[in-house]
């Protein structure tokens, strides 16, 4: 074979960074020797390798969808091929969020180890070639990125106070009572168990040691908002219920939130929990923070118009 | 009186004392020292192979066997040992002779040392009873062990540094735990690469047989990966069963089930590596056969090893989450090169090794599918104890900057040392040139790409495997040449060489120039 062959790590770098030159100078140089390399010498080191073949095949279990931004969310496999909901709340807000942005992706089940920040969702961005891994882009930086993104339907989210200060409603009230619900209620312990541990292992020490952190790290979350240790059933749903009815008079009759002619980032975080509420997939054994939605009859059909435009 | 300076006989005396000693002289006389010593060490051995030889068909019975200073060691332990070798229990054979005596003596006596809980060396002594005792007949024998305890436990301490890692370690020994040879090992350590690791085993002799160990503990740890960008944490427990069956030649098996976590990704941490992020538990068999007939394993001059390794994995009743059929083997031969005028060993020698692994997915049970091999299970080649000349795990398949590792692979290399002038063929430092070889492959999906989308079954599996081992052979091998300096320590062998790749697949990463490289087995 030719000797003048170039050794792949120059050309894979000069073909990525060509914005940063020094880069690539770094990179060969760290492959030959500590020390630097008289010109000559360096001459006959670059004839080697004296054959470079194509590269290895990726193993099967390599993730083969590259074309499209893979969103990591708790999700099952088939639900992610077919690109139904997530079940996380979280997850299920950005999914929902990107189909809303239009911007292209596949959904990919994951788990919290994989991502950069500890939690799902994050975005794994397409690689520009296949030698270089992009940064993984997480949640709080997603909208961000698809703004940055051209092509994609720019989010005009109203940025003013009351924009600020309706998230929390769901933050506090909602999702306070939603940990109650599915974590803490024994009657739901069987859906824990189906969502998020039976994906982890079949082994029965892992799941009763992955079920039993879940349930401190919800117990450790609810009673950090609450300020106190004891958590009462009662008064998170009242609270769940309040800010359900502060919701649908912001609503109102319009279609979408904020009076707006499409759907924006609220709507999705509206519907994240909503949905999953609603949705009779999830086979809740205790659902009172669906009777408590189920007064409004807005908010309800704010989430069947979501499920018929991206689902 | 004279003045002493001025005797002529004075002078000559202090002039012979002052003129340097002939070398020669002295070693004449060296030699004359030595041959005495030899002839009298000669003398009495002849004396003592007489005196057996004498009495060798003397028919003796042993009637007692005691083990003195065994003070924690219980007696019921030490019985097993001994109780063949006393002649009441064994009423079927032949009455012994000197000689079977004390080959049936030293056995027992070797089976005592091979337990570790002695000091070396244990001395035995025969004697015969006192005649008067009516209790005895003339051909009774009595036998006595001496023996001293070992220190119940050791404690150490330390810091180890080795290939890009640091670590300080605490281990805790308890020794003859229960008085039948039971031990406790425990172990802590934290560095850099090997972040935490604590395990504590214990293990036992089986029916008082050194060669026939049972082995149970636990472990947890947690290991930086960087070539994948991940951490592993590992949690578990194994037991196992050693046996020996002879100098060199072990059998090892065990069970072990592993809670395995694939956590604290790099940034740029590929899709490959995400995508296998998480848990997941193994539950597996293994066998391992062990047979090393090597001089010096560190730096063998003559002899062979082979060993090979079969692993089952979440098959059936075991259960975990991962299935799979390992196989791994591993092979070293060396021989000494004469050459033609020098007499006896010259030092130089010829190392060859060949090592071999294929990982066949299996289904687990509740599935229909095999499921493909994960980042944890599959191999990794490449590194200064394996194939040289490449970085640690720079052989194989990859996804950007990780090595992802691969489901099927060989691996060879061949050496040759040779004494450095200085020090000569007795030192332990070897000056080396080698040649190593080696390709690592994942499986490949041999159906047509628009049928890919759904898992393989296991008749695609088997043909899966089929074309990737032959795919082994297809090109020249990813390879590197190159020479070194060896310094084999008892504890582990140290290696700088100097190396470049020869044959490369893109990806890959070669290097060149100089590495060193701490281990125990190397190719």
């Amino acid at each position: 074979m030719s000797s003048d062959e170039p050794v792949h790590d120059d050309t894979n770098d000069s073909k990525q960074t060509p914005a940063k030159p020094s880069e690539p100078a770094a990179r060969s140089n760290r492959g030959y020797s500590i020390f630097t390399v008289p010109a000559p010498l360096k001459r006959i080191f670059d004839r080697f390798p004296l054959v470079t073949y194509a590269e290895n095949d990726a193993p099967l279990r390599a993730p083969t969808a590259r074309d499209t931004h893979g969103l990591h969310i708790f999700t099952t496999a088939s639900d992610a091929r077919n690109g139904r909901p997530s079940f996380n709340p979280a997850c299920l807000k950005w999914q929902t969020f990107l189909k809303i942005a239009g911007a292209p992706f596949h959904a990919v089940a994951s788990s919290n180890h994989a991502s950069p920040s500890g939690s799902l969702p994050f975005l794994l961005p397409t690689a520009a070639d296949q030698a270089t891994t992009p940064a993984p882009i997480p949640s709080s930086k997603l909208r961000r990125w698809v703004n940055a993104q051209s092509g994609a339907n720019k989010s005009q989210e109203p940025l003013d106070v009351r924009g600020d200060a309706y998230p929390s409603l769901l933050e506090d009230g909602v999702r306070k009572a939603w940990l109650y619900q599915l974590y803490i209620n024994p009657a739901n312990a069987a859906l824990v168990d189906r969502l998020y541990v039976s994906p982890c292992s079949s082994n029965i020490f892992v799941r009763m040691t992955t079920s039993h952190q879940l349930q401190q790290a919800a117990q450790h979350e609810l009673s950090k908002a609450s300020a106190s240790n004891t958590i009462h059933e009662a008064d998170v749903l009242q609270e769940a219920a309040a800010s359900f009815e502060a919701l649908s008079t912001l609503l109102d009759s319009d279609e979408w939130f904020f009076g707006r002619d499409g759907p924006g980032l609220f709507d999705a975080s509206v519907f994240a929990y909503t949905h999953l509420i609603l949705d009779s997939d999830m086979q809740w054994q205790d659902n009172a923070l669906s009777d408590a939605l189920m007064d409004h009859g807005n908010l309800v059909k704010h989430r069947d118009r979501m499920v018929e435009m991206y689902y | 009186m004279a003045a002493p300076s001025s005797s002529p006989l004075d002078e000559d005396v202090f002039s012979q004392l002052r003129k340097p000693i002939d070398p020669a002289e002295l070693e004449r006389r060296d030699r004359k020292v030595n041959e005495r010593i030899h002839s009298q060490f000669e003398k009495a051995q002849q004396r003592q192979a007489d005196l057996v030889t004498l009495n060798s068909t003397k028919p003796i019975t042993i009637s007692s066997v005691r083990v003195l200073n065994a003070y924690n060691t219980r007696s019921a332990f030490l019985e097993k040992i001994f109780q063949p070798v006393l002649s009441h229990n064994r009423p079927d054979a032949e009455p012994y002779t000197l000689r079977e005596a004390l080959a049936e003596i030293q056995t027992a006596v070797n089976k005592l040392d091979r337990l570790n809980i002695f000091q070396q060396p244990i001395s035995t002594y025969i004697d015969r009873p006192d005649q008067t005792d009516a209790s005895s007949t003339p051909t009774d024998h009595n036998v006595f062990v001496s023996v001293k305890e070992r220190g119940r436990y050791t404690v150490k301490t330390g810091t180890e540094a080795g290939t890009l890692e640091g670590s300080a370690y605490l281990n805790v020994v308890l020794r003859n735990l229960f008085g039948g040879a039971e031990s406790l090992n425990a172990n802590a350590s934290l560095g850099t690469r090997t972040r935490s690791s604590y395990n504590a085993y214990f293990d036992t002799p089986i029916l008082s047989n050194p060669d026939l160990r049972w082995e149970i503990g636990g472990q947890a740890s947690s290991t930086l990966k960087p070539w994948a960008s991940h951490e592993e944490v590992l949690k578990g427990g194994s037991t196992r069963l050693l046996w020996q069956t002879s100098p060199g030649h072990r059998h090892d098996f065990s069970y072990t089930g592993f809670w395995r976590q694939l956590t604290g990704l790099a940034e740029k941490a590929s899709p490959t590596v995400r995508a296998d992020a998480g848990d997941s538990f193994k539950s597996s068999l293994t066998h391992t056969w062990t047979n090393d007939t090597r001089d010096m394993p560190m730096l063998p001059s003559r002899g062979y090893l082979f060993k090979t390794t079969s692993e089952l994995a979440g098959l059936g009743p075991l259960g975990g989450d991962v299935a799979f059929g390992k196989l791994e083997f591993d092979s070293q031969g060396a021989v000494p090169i004469p050459i033609p005028g020098v007499k006896g060993d010259t030092g130089i020698s010829f190392t060859a090794g060949l090592r071999g692994g294929l990982l066949y997915p299996l289904t687990l049970s509740g599935q229909e599918a095999p499921s493909q091999s994960r980042l944890n299970d599959r191999f990794q080649l490449g590194g200064p104890t394996d194939v040289r000349g490449f970085r640690l795990s720079g052989l194989g398949p990859r996804d950007g900057q990780d090595a992802v590792g691969g489901d099927v692979y060989a691996a060879g290399g061949a050496s040759i040392l040779f004494p450095l002038p200085r020090t000569g063929k007795d030192s332990p430092l070897r000056f080396q040139t080698f040649v190593n070889a080696g390709r690592l492959l994942g499986l490949r999906d041999t159906r047509p790409s628009d049928s890919r989308e759904q898992p393989m079954n296991s008749g695609q599996v088997a043909d899966s495997v089929m074309k990737t081992v032959t795919e082994l052979s297809n090109g020249l091998p990813s390879c590197s040449a190159g020479f070194g300096l060896v310094y084999a320590h008892p504890a582990a062998r140290f290696e700088v060489n100097f190396s470049l790749p020869l044959v490369l697949r893109k990806g890959e990463e070669g290097r060149k120039g100089v590495s060193f490289g701490v281990g125990l087995t190397f190719l």
